[in-house]
């Protein structure tokens, strides 16, 4: 009933005596319309548009009648919108705008792909928009697969690429990332071929990230972007080496700290005994662990994970950490050099494996980030 | 005399023409210069010179760059033309201008002097910056404009012809709308911002708010001159508001570049129906946040009580969802009050490389209807790498994606409307009407 009432303000406040105050009333109810998101608008911005005598809001209405069109994914109508903002003429950044937008419209070739944009905006927001997109990304797919002249194919191809990997499908999402880098080779800027650069890097394809990274063509890619993601691809590599160092140093002293063990217990049936019961230690600190993870569950979800990893990592190594000592003291007690490289080795071991969490959770960016732009306020 | 007057210029030349001040030896401490013209001063902080009156001397290269527009005054009749040339020596300043849009060269009839100063920034010489500007314009109206100088032989180097508009007189034109480009975090991927400047320059707005962090590292000049670059096109015809984030690291080099009202920090200005307030919240003293602070942008809103629409621009968002970095409780317990009491409609804010729309909030709770309630809008995605959205119980709408969105302000009605860095329009956006 309002909405009806609204309408025919919009429709017919128009004939009377003042047509100034009344167009303006039309104006407000039409917006009024808009921001319930009433297609109803549209149609009440052009029954002021179209109003006579022309007033200050006419040109406005056009305008409002465009946009809203543009947004409702209805190019042919917010042509024609825009057109009567331009042939009117009355306000230059109104008419500035229209031309922008028609451009714009026209810039995808035309009507020609109307129908095919309207399907890949709407397809684009059911992909990101939160809901399960495995149809729509399906129907985008085949969209592309339909239409290879497609001026925003390239684009359409990302927004697939980048739909599966939210869905953590990595595979699927490199194939389509790996398309459109190839099929955007001639593209100024090469943005979408960067994006593969970066996915690759995400996806830990180091050495598929450097050729893609080496194929960029020179004179069209934007330079700035081609730095950073060279930048981003050499960190790649250079926290790939030491967490492999890394790695490999947690695994030595483990295995050291096993084969030691052995021969401290007298065999592997008694080290099996010794390390299949939790030590003091490790009972000493699982509460603290879990308490630390309680704290930090309301915080940054990134540092939740990292303390609750840690803890995890933490009670293991005082387990492991327990039971050598344990299958020490099996041959008299110990001395004091031989606690204090224990105890040097441990916090190695659990800074080592600190780092291999922060690290594999992605925190070691917001650390980087920390370090470079100050805290971030929490 | 007449050999007096040609080798004195000369002298001038040779004394002041040479080598680009080497940062080695720059020690700029900052000061402040009087703009007779518009009755403000320009300050610039420790780490730049103070500002002056540009000299008829050219360097090797005196070609104008990186060219953007900025405001000081009011922006219905002001604006700061502000470049950096070729070399780091030319001290010329001048800009030609004229009313109308797209004129020739030959129409630019006035002429104003402009400023220059050095500063401190990473590389081997002091970048210089020059500006030039503008006031008692009149509202509403285009002017074609050109910035560069004129050496003392004659030789003139200018940039090609902008044209810019002064926001317009809402009182004598009731049915006047003004669009800003929302945008922040374009810091490293500059293919992105570039595709974004694009977007953006086609829908054609009135004035750009970026919400910060437009490079990696405040100090680094070259990053400076990446962003500078790719939004030439659009940073000459259309001025640009910045709030500081936090990777502009408080640098001499965000200050120097971008000419903003008061203190650059925390300041507010009017823009048709839109009154516009800026907070930086990464000070140098973390204390400043719910102290001076505070008291500044409190200040600033209540002098704009009338003001018919409300945004409020700062980097870090008190409502994000995002996994990254998330919500803000320092600045939810420093600002969220002030936000409430005056009933501010939208919040802009980067930080978290996503977007993301609140539902209308009131002190931490949501509101089931937008009257008097305040919207947090996050658009971090202007190229910096993408962070995993999420959502909370405030959250309307969240989405992993590069993004800049558009603001159409009216008398009655506000709108926010997004999109991709491909033009692809995002769902969800902000749209409030006030009778």
């Amino acid at each position: 009933m309002i909405r009806a009432l609204l309408v025919i303000v919009a429709c017919t406040a128009i004939a009377s005596a003042d047509p100034e105050a009344d167009a303006d009333a039309a104006f407000r109810a039409a917006g009024a319309l808009a921001a319930k998101s009433d297609p109803a608008a549209i149609t009440a911005f052009e029954a002021l548009g179209e109003a006579r005598p022309i007033t200050r809001w006419t040109d406005d209405a056009w305008a409002e009648a465009a946009r809203l069109s543009e947004n409702a994914r209805d190019y042919a109508r917010a042509r024609r919108d825009y057109r009567q903002v331009v042939a009117l003429g009355t306000d230059p950044r109104l008419v500035a705008r229209a031309k922008g937008a028609l451009a714009r419209i026209e810039e995808l070739g035309g009507e020609r792909w109307d129908a095919v944009r309207a399907t890949h905006e709407r397809l684009a927001s059911v992909i990101n928009g939160g809901d399960d997109p495995h149809d729509a990304l399906q129907a985008l797919a085949d969209l592309v697969r339909a239409n290879p002249q497609y001026p925003r194919a390239n684009l359409a191809r990302l927004t697939i690429a980048m739909g599966w990997e939210a869905e953590g499908e990595s595979t699927s999402a490199l194939a389509w990332y790996r398309e459109g880098a190839e099929s955007a080779a001639a593209e100024p800027g090469q943005h979408v071929r960067l994006e593969y650069v970066r996915a690759l890097v995400r996806a830990g394809e180091l050495d598929d990230a450097e050729r893609a990274l080496a194929a960029l063509d020179p004179a069209l890619v934007d330079q700035g972007g081609a730095r950073q993601a060279a930048e981003t691809l050499a960190t790649a590599h250079r926290r790939r080496a030491i967490r492999y160092a890394i790695a490999i140093v947690i695994v030595l002293l483990v295995a050291g700290g096993v084969i030691v063990a052995r021969r401290e217990a007298g065999g592997w049936p008694a080290v099996g005994k010794i390390f299949a019961r939790p030590s003091t230690e490790a009972w000493f600190l699982a509460p603290l662990a879990i308490l630390l993870a309680l704290v930090a569950l309301p915080g940054n979800p990134l540092v939740a994970r990292a303390v609750r990893w840690i803890g995890v990592a933490g009670v293991g190594t005082a387990w492991l950490s327990g039971a050598l000592l344990e299958a020490a003291r099996t041959r008299g007690p110990l001395r004091a050099r031989r606690m204090i490289v224990h105890v040097v080795l441990v916090i190695g071991v659990v800074g080592a494996a600190a780092y291999l969490v922060v690290d594999g959770i992605g925190l070691l960016g917001l650390l980087e980030e920390t370090w470079r732009g100050g805290p971030a306020l929490e | 005399m007449r050999i007096m007057l040609l080798v004195a210029p000369l002298a001038l030349v040779a004394c002041v023409k040479g080598n680009p001040v080497d940062l080695g030896e720059f020690v700029g401490e900052g000061g402040t210069y009087h703009v007779d013209d518009c009755d403000y001063d320009v300050t610039t902080r420790y780490g730049a010179e103070m500002p002056k009156p540009g000299q008829p001397i050219f360097g090797a290269d005196p070609t104008p760059r990186l060219v953007h527009l900025g405001i000081m005054g009011d922006p219905k009749t002001s604006v700061v033309a502000q470049w950096r040339t070729g070399d780091e020596v030319t001290r010329a300043s001048q800009i030609r201008f004229a009313k109308g849009a797209d004129l020739a060269e030959a129409d630019l009839t006035e002429t104003r002097e402009g400023i220059e100063f050095a500063y401190d920034s990473t590389g081997a010489v002091a970048p210089r910056m020059h500006q030039a500007h503008l006031c008692g314009l009149e509202p509403g109206t285009e002017y074609s404009y050109q910035v560069g100088g004129t050496d003392i032989t004659g030789r003139t180097s200018f940039s090609p012809v902008y044209t810019f508009h002064t926001a317009p007189d809402v009182v004598a034109h009731p049915d006047a709308e003004v669009v800003f480009g929302f945008v922040g975090d374009s810091r490293g991927g500059y293919d992105v911002w570039n595709m974004l400047v694009s977007q953006l320059e086609s829908r054609n707005p009135d004035l750009i708010l970026f919400s910060g962090d437009m490079v990696t590292i405040g100090l680094t000049q070259y990053e400076w001159e990446d962003f500078f670059t790719r939004a030439e096109r659009l940073f000459a015809r259309v001025p640009f508001v910045s709030a500081h984030g936090n990777h502009e690291v408080n640098a001499v080099n965000y200050y120097a570049q971008v000419a903003m009202p008061g203190d650059q920090e925390n300041f507010g200005f009017d823009y048709g129906f839109a009154h516009v307030t800026v907070g930086n919240d990464t000070p140098d003293d973390i204390s400043k946040l719910a102290g001076e602070f505070k008291s500044k942008i409190d200040a600033d809103m209540t002098k704009s009580e009338a003001a018919r629409w409300k945004l409020f621009m700062h980097h870090q968002p008190m409502f994000s969802a995002s996994t990254r970095h998330g919500p803000s409780a320092t600045l939810q317990d420093a600002w969220l009050s002030t936000v409430d009491k005056h009933h501010v409609d939208l919040v802009l804010n980067g930080h978290d490389h996503d977007y993301e729309v609140s539902k209308p909030m009131i002190n931490k709770l949501v509101q089931a209807s937008s009257d008097n309630a305040t919207v947090f809008v996050v658009a971090g995605g202007a190229g910096a790498e993408l962070y995993d959205n999420g959502t909370d119980y405030w959250t309307l709408y969240s989405e992993k994606t590069y993004s800049a969105a558009i603001i159409n302000v009216r008398r009655d009605q506000m709108t926010l409307s997004a999109f991709r860095q491909d033009g692809t329009g995002i769902p969800q956006g902000f749209s409030k009407t006030k009778p």
